[in-house]
């Protein structure tokens, strides 16, 4: 296997263009896309929503719909052509020698069949030669080799049964089953949590490692490739913009758009001595008024069981039966307050709780000189509304049928209580400064793009004058170019109002570099607290070291 | 990438077909207006009709001194003239039952979604039970209690289709009160009312109001079953359903246009209603229009 | 732990329906006019006659108390006596089954397996002029009243062509102590035009569904993922699309065959074929109530039975829903 000559590369991609036949017009998906594959090598191809890079893994594998076209170019594997659409002659090819992971790993298996079956099915299709008994026993040592204990006892269960991490693993099975030379993998890791992300990419490149496969993983996250990939493509627009060696691309960029992408990604710092000496964070922990003596908000014992209804069939993990258990936190005034957790940590619901839109059946809390029983209805108690919140997803955070200038003039209104018609100075002002050009106030929500929709909404929120505000994960439903422009908005809007935040994310580095202390949350508790520059820098907690170690280390200092 | 390729498949595969029905429905709704202006004779008038006459075959002069183009019944009354009268019976019993079941159907589901607790299931239960059955079995039940006659199976056809608005509605209605926005609004300490009517109404009504047509469509078969049955409109004011089952019995014995004519007209109206429906929802519903 | 909430919430809705056609029938039996005159002969009777019949029928007893007692026999079956036929109203019913059953079964039988395979095709092949027709003749279909089609169906197979009888059952064998026409020549020949009639809108919806399951089905990822990882298409569609797309299709052959016994109103009326169908017209138009009552008691409570049915095979085809804690 690896005597192959080096001067043959086991794929080549060459002027390769692409298009898609509407009914309307054509249009170009991919053009003049260049590149080579070696035996073993893990080639990165990154690149924002829409710029190609799943077409061009479906071109390789054979998997495009009809109505892709191949306008230039040859697909050349192991010195043969395969075509780019889906016939019958590149299924010889497909499983057998260029196999693939998906993202979604729960829809990647059929729900109505176990797992065991469904990689022994792969086997016999890709080893004609085998019998059921070696398929079978070929099947439990690839689940065995991927990580899933016990294959035995697991065989028979049906996907619903795994975790989502585990769910991976049987995929990344089922594609090394025909022993393949390629393995395409698109956003293999982006469903899932931090800690299991990195077990999986560890479990990839230890593949490559032993077995010689080659991968092209496909990613919007820097991170990821920068993690495992030995080489990297940039694509945009359909075109690459620049390949190389993925060290040289990370440190010395010489494409406009890879450096902005490169900017884009929060990095942590992990520095060991005292963090005064740092200029420039200065402005992110103003740490005069960050005295956790005189907080503006506190919760105390906030407890809270899972709802009893919804009818969801994935498996919890850890703890069953509780949201929140005793959580206690604190947040200083004007400055913001990080909390961090992985899916299912609670860190939304303490949220919704400390802002008066959902109930615990324990717990208080202050906000000023006010404390509130979080177990009566917010309104009543009137802890509602004297917090503002900003949501994850500003695709339904904004009524549809209103427009822009509607919505926000019922925040002037009825959040800061002006009286109707005053509404238009301070609407225009914050639309000035968060950079929304005044004609949007006539549109309806669907007519924005996804950044300018959440700056109306922390418009919403600023204009009704709130002491607090609460951002959960406001960034992580947007492009990685949007992010960066839409949290320094946010902290300068905030900072400059003297508002107090609380910002609610599952990004340690955005974390870091906004937050000047942080609260880590795990499965409803809080597992480790503390000033921002402790927590990174020296907390001993195991649990915050396991996140920290998550992160790709190149993306940390 | 994927909803342009969704968008451009799942076009409409009817086209001209579309442009063709808004026209024949249009045509209808001005023939049924228009029928006493229109109609060679009055059906309902029995000073009208000549009794010696019945069973002619299409294209016979009658007394009346005009030529009956689709022929007459077994008791003399002209055809064309029959459809005429029946198209306003049948689509004033179809339109108003459909306007008022959309009505109390709209204000049980928003009640539903809006109250919870025991309201929500003391409604969402009559509605599951009643949704569990066909619609024609619910149809068949109410008219059985409630006894024949025009207001009666205006009642019978509200009776059985309010159900299917107010699980619509209450059902879009629990899921917009979970998105954010509905939060936001929240935060505002807006006035409840304000919520419901401002934020909540607007989001969860349009998918009730772009089922009316096609529940126009659905009251038109089920009135013309009822009345087919026997148990729908009086004989004496019959709409296009009982106009066909009136002349059932003589296809048996080869008199196939008393019923033929009037069934013709009757698909052809339920066609073009479930047509033009079905485009009024894909345009109206933006659920289903950004699929 | 699934399978019980879901079959608890079937048998709470049976026990709620019980509850409304009792409701229904009771008012029903007492607006029109006094039952008393169903049994006794209203010219001829003697004031002691009819304090007797009062007596018997429990009439002297409190409104209530009539209710609780006509809801006892409503659950135990009894709906009384048939004002025409002077036999047990539910046993009439009972004896009229056979031939609804039969008929009900014969459409299924041919709509499921062509139903299926047209949609099948329709959406493997979508976009194309087959699956255009496929999908505009089923939205025709559908929007066709029953009784229109069961009377085109008399016009042109049998009035015009003089193929098939326009009405009757034909002769019939027996088989387990019951008279069937599917088990002999002139039965079937009679049975094919209701059988028709019934199975036509049934083709076209489960043509419509097999039609979107597939669609959906084959554009998910784990369609693409055994594309990719190297199945034949052949398999994927029998070992993968099928069973993915069954669950829905069985749902729907178990609520439209109880939509069958619905509609058999319908065609058995048009085609003068003696089931529960026709005898429900039947009554209604001799104002026998107590047939009335009972026959549509029994086919609510059969659609809801059946419903119950479809819940629980739907949990045993689909190991989410069967292997949920």
């Amino acid at each position: 296997m690896t005597l192959e000559p080096a001067d043959i590369p086991l794929l080549e991609v060459k002027n390769l263009g692409l298009r898609y036949l509407s009914a309307s017009s054509p249009a170009p998906i991919l053009h003049d896309v260049s590149f080579e594959l070696g035996r073993g090598e893990i080639l990165g191809i990154i690149g924002e929503s829409g710029a190609g890079k799943s077409t061009l893994g479906n071109a390789i594998i054979g998997l495009l719909a009809p109505e892709f076209q191949r306008t230039t170019g040859t697909i050349q594997f192991d010195g043969k052509a395969v075509g780019a659409a889906d016939d019958s002659g590149s299924s010889n090819v497909r499983g057998r020698r260029i196999s693939a992971i998906f993202q979604d790993h729960t829809a990647s298996l059929d729900p109505l069949m176990s797992v065991g079956a469904q990689l022994e099915e792969t086997i016999l299709a890709t080893n004609e030669t085998l019998s059921r008994r070696d398929a079978r026993a070929r099947a439990l040592e690839l689940m065995a080799r991927v990580g899933i204990p016990e294959p035995d006892r697991r065989y028979r269960d049906y996907p619903h049964q795994f975790s989502g991490g585990q769910r991976q693993r049987v995929v990344i099975a089922i594609a090394l089953a025909g022993s393949p030379d390629i393995i395409i993998a698109d956003e293999p890791t982006s469903a899932l949590d931090a800690t299991v992300q990195k077990q999986i990419l560890g479990l990839l490149r230890n593949l490559v490692e032993e077995t010689h496969v080659s991968i092209i993983l496909v990613t919007h996250d820097m991170g990821v490739i920068s993690e495992i990939a030995d080489r990297v493509l940039v694509m945009r627009n359909g075109r690459v913009v620049e390949q190389g060696v993925t060290s040289t691309i990370l440190e010395a960029p010489r494409n406009a758009y890879t450096r902005g992408l490169l900017a884009a990604v929060p990095r942590l710092r992990i520095s060991k001595p005292v963090p005064e000496k740092k200029t420039g964070r200065a402005r992110t922990a103003p740490s005069s008024d960050c005295d956790h003596k005189s907080p503006t908000v506190t919760a105390e014992g906030v407890s809270k069981a899972f709802s009893p209804q919804g009818l969801h069939w994935r498996p919890h993990q850890g703890t069953i039966g509780f949201a929140l258990r005793d959580v206690n936190i604190q947040i200083a005034r004007g400055a913001i307050t990080g909390i961090v957790g992985e899916s299912g940590s609670g860190k939304t619901t303490i949220g919704r709780i400390v802002a008066g839109l959902d109930t615990a059946p324990a717990g208080k809390v202050t906000i000023g000189d006010n404390a509130f029983d979080v177990s009566q209805n917010g309104r009543r108690t009137g802890l509602l509304g004297r917090v503002q919140m900003i949501f994850q997803d500003p695709a339904v955070s904004l009524n549809p049928r209103m427009t822009i200038a509607e919505t926000l003039r019922e925040s002037i209104r009825f959040g800061a209580g002006l009286a109707p018609g005053e509404e238009r100075p301070d609407m225009m002002a914050m639309m000035d400064r968060l950079g929304l050009a005044r004609s949007l106030g006539d549109r309806h929500p669907h007519q924005l793009s996804g950044g300018q929709k959440q700056r109306v909404a922390i418009a919403r929120a600023l204009l009704a004058r709130p002491e607090i505000v609460i951002a959960d994960e406001p960034t992580s439903a947007l492009d990685v170019s949007v992010q960066a422009e839409i949290v320094q908005l946010l902290k300068e809007s905030i900072t400059e109002r003297n508002i107090s935040m609380i910002f609610i994310s599952h990004d340690l580095a955005l974390v870091q570099d906004l937050c000047s202390a942080v609260y880590i949350f795990r499965d409803g508790r809080v597992e480790d607290s503390g000033p921002s520059d402790f927590i990174f820098s020296q907390s001993r907690n195991p649990y915050t070291r396991s996140l920290i170690d998550a992160r790709p280390h190149r993306f940390t200092h | 990438m994927k909803a342009e390729i969704i968008r451009v498949l799942g076009k409409p595969p009817y086209g001209p077909t579309l442009t063709l029905s808004k026209i024949v429905l249009a045509a209808y709704v001005l023939l049924a207006l228009a029928a006493p202006a229109i109609a060679p004779q009055n059906p309902y008038d029995p000073l009208q009709i000549y009794g010696w006459e019945a069973s002619s075959p299409p294209g016979t002069t009658g007394s009346g001194g005009y030529i009956y183009l689709l022929g007459t019944d077994g008791l003399g009354r002209d055809i064309v003239s029959s459809i005429l009268y029946g198209l306003r019976i049948s689509l004033l019993v179809s339109i108003t039952s459909a306007a008022i079941a959309a009505l109390i159907g709209l204000t049980a589901g928003v009640s539903a979604a809006y109250f919870g607790k025991w309201v929500d299931v003391a409604i969402m239960r009559l509605v599951d039970l009643q949704l569990s059955l066909p619609t024609i079995l619910v149809a068949l039940i109410a008219i059985v209690t409630l006894g024949p006659g025009i207001d009666r199976i205006i009642l019978a056809l509200i009776i059985a289709q309010w159900a299917t608005y107010a699980r619509v509605v209450r059902g879009v209605a629990l899921s917009e009160t979970g998105k954010s926005y509905i939060d936001a609004a929240r935060l505002m300490r807006l006035p409840t009312s304000r919520i419901i009517f401002r934020h909540l109404l607007p989001n969860s009504i349009a998918p009730a109001v772009t089922l009316i047509p096609i529940e126009v469509g659905h009251a038109v078969a089920l009135e013309a079953t009822l009345s087919f049955l026997g148990l729908g409109v009086p004989i004496d004011k019959p709409s296009l359903g009982a106009t066909v089952a009136n002349g059932f019995q003589y296809l048996l014995t080869g008199q196939y246009w008393i019923s033929l004519f009037p069934g013709l007209a009757l698909v052809g109206l339920i066609a073009s209603i479930n047509l033009v429906g079905e485009d009024v929802r894909r345009r109206l519903d933006p659920r289903s229009r950004s699929i | 732990m699934a399978l019980i909430s879901v079959a608890m919430g079937r048998l709470s809705q049976a026990f709620l329906l019980l509850l409304v056609m009792s409701v229904i029938g009771f008012i029903g039996i007492h607006s029109v006019g006094n039952p008393v005159f169903n049994v006794v002969n209203i010219e001829t009777a003697t004031p002691e006659d009819i304090q007797r019949a009062t007596i018997a029928l429990g009439l002297d007893q409190p409104v209530w108390r009539q209710y609780l007692l006509f809801i006892g026999n409503v659950v135990t079956g009894n709906f009384g006596t048939s004002y025409i036929y002077h036999l047990p109203a539910f046993g009439l019913v009972m004896s009229k089954l056979p031939a609804t059953l039969e008929l009900a079964s014969i459409a299924m039988l041919v709509a499921a397996p062509v139903g299926t395979v047209l949609g099948l095709l329709a959406g493997r092949r979508n976009g194309t002029l087959l699956d255009r027709t496929i999908l505009k003749t089923s939205v025709f279909a559908l929007s066709i009243p029953s009784f229109w089609l069961s009377m085109m169906l008399i016009l042109l197979g049998a009035i015009l062509t003089g193929w098939f009888p326009s009405g009757g059952r034909g002769s019939t064998a027996s088989l387990l102590g019951q008279e069937w026409s599917f088990l002999t020549w002139n039965g079937l020949w009679h049975l094919t035009l209701p059988a028709l009639a019934l199975a036509i809108p049934n083709i076209a919806l489960i043509a419509r569904l097999a039609r979107s399951g597939t669609i959906e089905v084959e554009s998910l990822d784990f369609t693409r993922f055994c594309r990719a990882k190297g199945l034949s298409s052949r398999r994927i569609l029998f070992r993968h699309t099928l069973p993915n797309i069954s669950v829905p299709i069985v749902t729907v052959i178990g609520l439209q065959f109880g939509g069958m016994l619905a509609f058999a109103v319908v065609v058995e009326s048009i085609f003068a074929w003696p089931g529960i169908g026709k005898l429900l017209i039947d009554s209604i138009q001799l104002l026998d109530r107590p047939v009335v009552m009972a026959t549509l008691t029994f086919i609510s409570v059969a659609f809801v039975a059946l419903n119950a049915l479809v819940d629980l095979f739907y949990a045993v085809l689909d190991p989410r829903v069967r292997l949920s804690a």
